[in-house]
């Protein structure tokens, strides 16, 4: 397996007496498409911040191709960031924007005009080097803000919400886009986000992350599938949440109560009888019906309302004990439901995830 | 659209009423007076006449205007050597900002006579500066500090140097602060970071701080008075002295619109290296 590129060894950064990212460790591999995910004030854009080398770590280390580099100035390491707002000098032109690193580093003048035209290429704005930032569509500057950095052949490519300012198809056509060319420059790219889309679309490996720490770590179908926290199951996508107690195990299967009905579980997590556990079912494998199902899951709800969203129909119902579920159907296979009828959800027992408390 | 533009001017008609009495309606008399015949003690005849015009780029008056302006333009650079840094670290200075700020304009609430009054207690050759220097023996003779240019200039960099820190800290202030992450990002260090982004950016506030301070330190008359006693002048004091010593009008009417002239032409050259909203920074 690849190199270690990046590699935080119980790094720590407090601001104003909070830990803002506590205790973290984690390895990205030379080459991976790596994506720290959470919600806002999770510590991702902190992390990120302290690679690039813009915050130093209250403790802990940071290696950056084997190299220990948390106390070197940002414009001594090998990496370069994609920032949120783009920052791109307004001052000066495209070509000068992205021959900015460049020029710095003394590269000789050819050498420099050779190495921006290629990689406005890359970005297919090869025909804008005269053009001032401010005649650049966002998306177009976006697209310099990557040539700018990648021009330096960095050894860590950072990028923080990079794709947020755009609107939704531009976006969508953007992953893509970012994802093709990491592959192609095999540059690490670590990549910051709050939205799990966008992660679970490009990246290798998602890093969730929540009040500084990491909560998971996993390629984004072991997110999405098995996630490890409530947290995460919550976060990813969207699920449905049931709290029980585990009444019995017998061999792979394990039984459930939940509110005043029996339900069968996947006997994962090393559970115990008689723990508190949540189990997370996602809306699109559960099913819906008027007619009780012949099956050891088989709860029994009122009907709420139906949304139509596109491409699914999300149906609500209320549980026995108040609570609500959302299920996914496909539009044209719904039954006519009316309000407070009763309707019954079904799910296939390893649809459930075990998620300890 | 017509009837907005109305609408706009029947809103502005206050500023404009205001405007027109009191600017350009004496203006036109200045320039009207500085056209006519001088009479005997300062009577205005009304005959067409350059009289004055001829006096006012005459070799002498000539040398005082060039003198002005050269003046003016050495204590505009030491203002904006000095504010610079100043206004840096003013900016940077995260809670003390408001405070340096405010003793930055301190000097504001007292008249300018006045201060420069104390300067001339500090200043003079039986002043504190000169004698402490004598008792230790750095130098033998007092230094000419008042009565000479190098004076003057000082007297102008202090008068004006608020002028000059303003609009500078203003537009460090309002600076991108990503920008300097992305240059450094880019692995340009602190000097060069500050050459490639901060300067470059902040460019407009140097060019309204020079406007600013260049524009009332060249009209300026109580310098030259009050640290020369009136040996060096400036054209502020040669216009002072056509009205109300000589009391020639028309050449008073006639160095005052050239000086304005003079003003004018740099507020071009400020308008004509600047967007439409870096030109904010000069209100």
């Amino acid at each position: 397996m690849g190199v270690q590129m990046v590699q935080l060894e119980h790094v720590t950064k407090e601001f104003d007496d909070t830990n803002v990212v506590d205790d973290l460790n984690l390895d990205i591999k030379a080459g991976e498409f790596l994506t720290l995910l959470g919600p806002s004030g999770c510590g991702k854009t902190t992390t990120l911040r302290m690679i690039a080398g813009f915050e130093k770590p209250t403790s802990g280390k940071i290696l950056l191709n084997g190299q220990q580099v948390d106390e070197m100035e940002p414009y001594k390491r090998e990496v370069n960031t994609v920032f949120q707002s783009y920052s791109l000098f307004p001052h000066m032109n495209v070509f000068d924007n992205v021959a900015f690193g460049l020029k710095m580093k003394k590269v000789g003048k050819e050498e420099i005009k050779e190495r921006v035209t290629k990689a406005l290429k890359l970005v297919q704005l090869e025909e804008y080097g005269n053009r001032k930032p401010k005649q650049l569509s966002g998306g177009q500057q976006q697209r310099i803000a990557i040539a700018r950095a990648i021009v330096n052949n960095p050894k860590v490519l950072l990028l923080d919400e990079p794709l947020g300012a755009l609107d939704l198809k531009l976006r969508k056509q953007m992953q893509l886009e970012l994802k093709h060319l990491q592959q192609t420059l095999n540059i690490t790219f670590i990549y910051v986000t709050h939205d799990q889309e966008e992660a679970l679309t490009m990246s290798d490996r998602i890093v969730v992350m929540n009040k500084g720490k990491i909560e998971q770590i996993g390629l984004p179908v072991d997110i999405y599938e098995r996630p490890q926290t409530r947290f995460v199951a919550d976060f990813i996508g969207q699920t449905n949440i049931l709290e029980g107690s585990v009444t019995e195990i017998e061999g792979d299967m394990a039984r459930m109560e939940f509110s005043g009905q029996t339900i069968d579980i996947p006997k994962t997590n090393e559970v115990t009888q008689g723990e508190e556990v949540y189990i997370s079912v996602r809306p699109e494998k559960m099913k819906v019906s008027s007619t009780p199902f012949d099956s050891s899951i088989n709860l029994k709800a009122t009907f709420k309302e139906k949304i139509y969203v596109g491409s699914v129909t999300k149906i609500v119902v209320t549980m026995s004990n108040g609570k609500e579920l959302t299920i996914n159907e496909f539009p044209d296979k719904i039954e006519d439901f009316t309000e407070t009828s009763d309707i019954y959800v079904n799910w296939s027992p390893n649809n459930s995830v075990v998620l300890k408390k | 659209m017509r009837k907005n533009f109305e609408k706009a001017y029947l809103l502005l008609s206050p500023s404009l009423f205001w405007l027109t009495l009191f600017l350009v309606i004496p203006v036109l008399f200045i320039a009207v007076i500085s056209f006519t015949t001088n009479g005997d003690f300062g009577a205005i005849i009304y005959e067409f006449s350059t009289d004055a015009y001829s006096a006012a780029f005459s070799s002498l008056y000539a040398k005082v205007i060039w003198q002005s302006i050269w003046w003016a333009l050495i204590a505009t650079i030491v203002c904006l050597v000095v504010a610079y840094p100043f206004a840096y670290f003013i900016a940077n200075s995260g809670k003390w900002k408001n405070l340096l700020l405010l003793l930055v304009m301190v000097p504001f609430w007292t008249n300018l006579l006045i201060r420069l009054y104390a300067w001339i207690i500090l200043m003079n050759n039986q002043g504190v500066i000169n004698n402490v220097l004598m008792d230790w023996g750095f130098i033998k003779e007092p230094l000419a500090l008042m009565y000479s240019p190098g004076g003057v200039i000082l007297g102008l960099v202090y008068g004006f140097l608020p002028f000059m820190i303003l609009p500078i800290y203003s537009s460090i202030e309002q600076l991108d602060k990503t920008y300097l992450e992305a240059s450094e990002d880019l692995g340009a260090g602190p000097v060069r970071t500050f050459l490639h982004v901060t300067l470059p950016l902040t460019f407009p506030g140097i060019l309204a701080g020079f406007i600013i301070t260049f524009v009332p330190a060249i009209s300026v008359f109580v310098v030259t008075d009050l640290f020369t006693g009136g040996k060096l002048l400036m054209v502020g004091n040669v216009i002072r002295d056509a009205f109300l010593v000589e009391m020639n009008w028309q050449l008073g009417a006639a160095l005052s619109l050239l000086l304005m002239i003079l003003v004018l032409l740099s507020l071009m050259i400020f308008m004509r290296f600047t967007s439409r909203k870096d030109r904010k920074l000069l209100v």
